[in-house]
């Protein structure tokens, strides 16, 4: 509990207190300030009507429902306003959401429909009460809030006085970005490209990495779909995502590592064949095991293979991808292409949990 | 001509309803409410008030003040209440007694009034035996 002669003081003093002290398990919330000077406002009101302490826990309860009382008054006016096809409160608009959270207490004239509201009985009370009570001022100085920071503006076309590319953008639409940063590269001007790149490596590294970053995902996203045909493509920008995260490097090239095949222990091969069905235990090895199986008889009947060749597709045809859609929002679909004949299960198109 | 009297008495007593709110208004703009302007402000642009009138943010500031101080009115009064009890049993804690603090029970009686149910915790236990007795905390 928090006690003392000058209630609002000493209040003020121990929440600074208790901030500075429980700093590392305060989550800060975005309103802080206004439910702080909220609290010292109600503490002072109350100071007023002769409380000489508060506990924490009422206070903050008691300043809260007054914050939504205010929010509940503007929402009540502002429904009034807008029904009236106005978009700024008037006085009676304000009264009338008085009136309607002052519906629940009761007041004097609230069953009279057809009363002026410049009369009602809520306005009689408020006016009442300020009468009666004294006037204290707020106990500090309050600078206006919330502070409104300028916002970054991108320079647009006119402002540089460049023409935009094309015909169809605007001058007035910010800027492209730099070229550098989002270069497609062409698989036969590699190494110029490289060279080119490299040279500009000191100067735009982080923006590079950040826009790489991001086209990281995206490219793996098409390497599955359209296959590694265009893979020599962004090996440039892979040799700098390497330097700076090797997880994010991009997958191996055709024969360019040597590659062990795996070999399946017998002991797992054997059992997922006889004992499948008995097990619910081994279901889970069978869903494994089962695109391996059809891979594993690939590998023995192909000759030169390694294990990228399942996922290679062909340059001209594409994926015939069968949809099952079923009564849930879950989509699967299952994949069939000439070269594996295993069935690669590619769920989740768009599917929400 | 009753009609007419009446019709003449009740626009003259709107012209003074009228007038009455208008003086008011102004008078608010030398009055200070204890809830200052800016936060008023604040929260009314969060709720999608808008109006540059400042007689009206004082309107809705000395409205919520006399909400406020309504229901610390009636928790005081339940404070009180229960202050006289027990001062008839116990007269020698006078001098404590005398302290007013706002306490959360009496908080939420007095907003139970107003339609705001703020129920209190009494304490918190860390598994469903803490505080029985050992013998029952064995089962």
């Amino acid at each position: 509990m928090i006690d003392g002669k000058y209630g609002v003081e000493f209040l003020k003093e121990k929440e600074m207190e208790n901030h500075q002290d429980k700093q590392k398990n305060i989550t800060s919330g975005s309103d802080d300030f206004a439910q702080a000077i909220a609290r010292i406002a109600v503490a002072q009101i109350c100071e007023s009507l002769g409380y000489q302490s508060f506990q924490q826990s009422a206070l903050d309860t008691l300043s809260d429902v007054g914050v939504r009382y205010i929010r509940e008054i503007g929402k009540n006016a502002m429904c009034y306003a807008n029904l009236t096809n106005r978009n700024e409160c008037n006085v009676f608009d304000v009264i009338q959401g008085l009136e309607d959270l002052g519906s629940v207490q009761g007041f004097s004239g609230a069953s009279d429909y057809n009363h002026c509201l410049s009369g009602s009985g809520v306005v009689r009370d408020i006016i009442r009460y300020v009468y009666e009570t004294e006037e204290f001022p707020f106990a500090h100085s309050i600078p206006t809030f919330p502070v409104v920071k300028g916002g970054k503006l991108y320079t647009s076309f006119a402002q540089i006085g460049e023409n935009p590319p094309n015909e169809y953008i605007p001058s007035w639409l910010p800027m492209f970005p730099d070229p550098e940063t989002c270069v497609h590269i062409n698989s036969r001007d590699k190494k110029e490209v490289e060279f080119a790149v490299e040279s500009k490596v000191e100067e735009r590294h982080m923006k590079v990495d950040r826009s790489l970053l991001n086209l990281q995902p995206k490219l793996i996203c098409d390497g599955l779909e359209t296959g590694l045909a265009d893979g020599n493509g962004y090996a440039a920008k892979a040799q700098r995502t390497v330097e700076s995260n090797p997880f994010l490097a991009p997958p191996l090239q055709l024969e360019e590592k040597d590659v062990s095949l795996p070999m399946l222990p017998a002991k797992l091969s054997d059992e997922a064949t006889s004992k499948c069905q008995n097990h619910a235990v081994f279901a889970n090895h069978v869903s494994i095991l089962e695109p391996y199986a059809p891979a594993t008889e690939e590998i023995g009947t192909h000759s030169c293979q390694s294990t990228q060749d399942r996922r290679k597709v062909p340059l001209n045809g594409r994926n015939t991808v069968k949809f099952k859609l079923g009564s849930s929002r879950k989509c699967s679909g299952t994949e069939m292409s000439p070269w594996n004949e295993g069935i690669e299960k590619v769920s989740l198109w768009f599917g929400v949990d | 001509m009753n009609a007419q009297s009446s019709q003449q008495q009740s626009s003259d007593g709107r012209h003074d309803d009228d007038a009455a709110l208008t003086d008011f208004l102004a008078s608010l703009m030398d009055y200070t409410p204890t809830i200052p302007d800016e936060l008023v402000e604040h929260y009314l642009a969060k709720s999608g008030f808008q109006c540059p009138d400042v007689r009206l943010t004082r309107l809705v500031a000395v409205a919520t003040q006399k909400f406020i101080a309504d229901v610390a009115t009636d928790a005081l009064q339940q404070c009180k209440a229960r202050q006289s009890a027990v001062v008839k049993d116990k007269r020698d804690k006078q001098q404590k007694d005398k302290r007013l603090i706002l306490t959360m029970e009496d908080l939420s009686k007095a907003l139970q009034e107003y339609g705001v149910n703020v129920k209190h915790q009494d304490y918190f236990a860390d598994s469903p035996s803490a505080g029985l007795d050992p013998a029952a905390r064995d089962e």
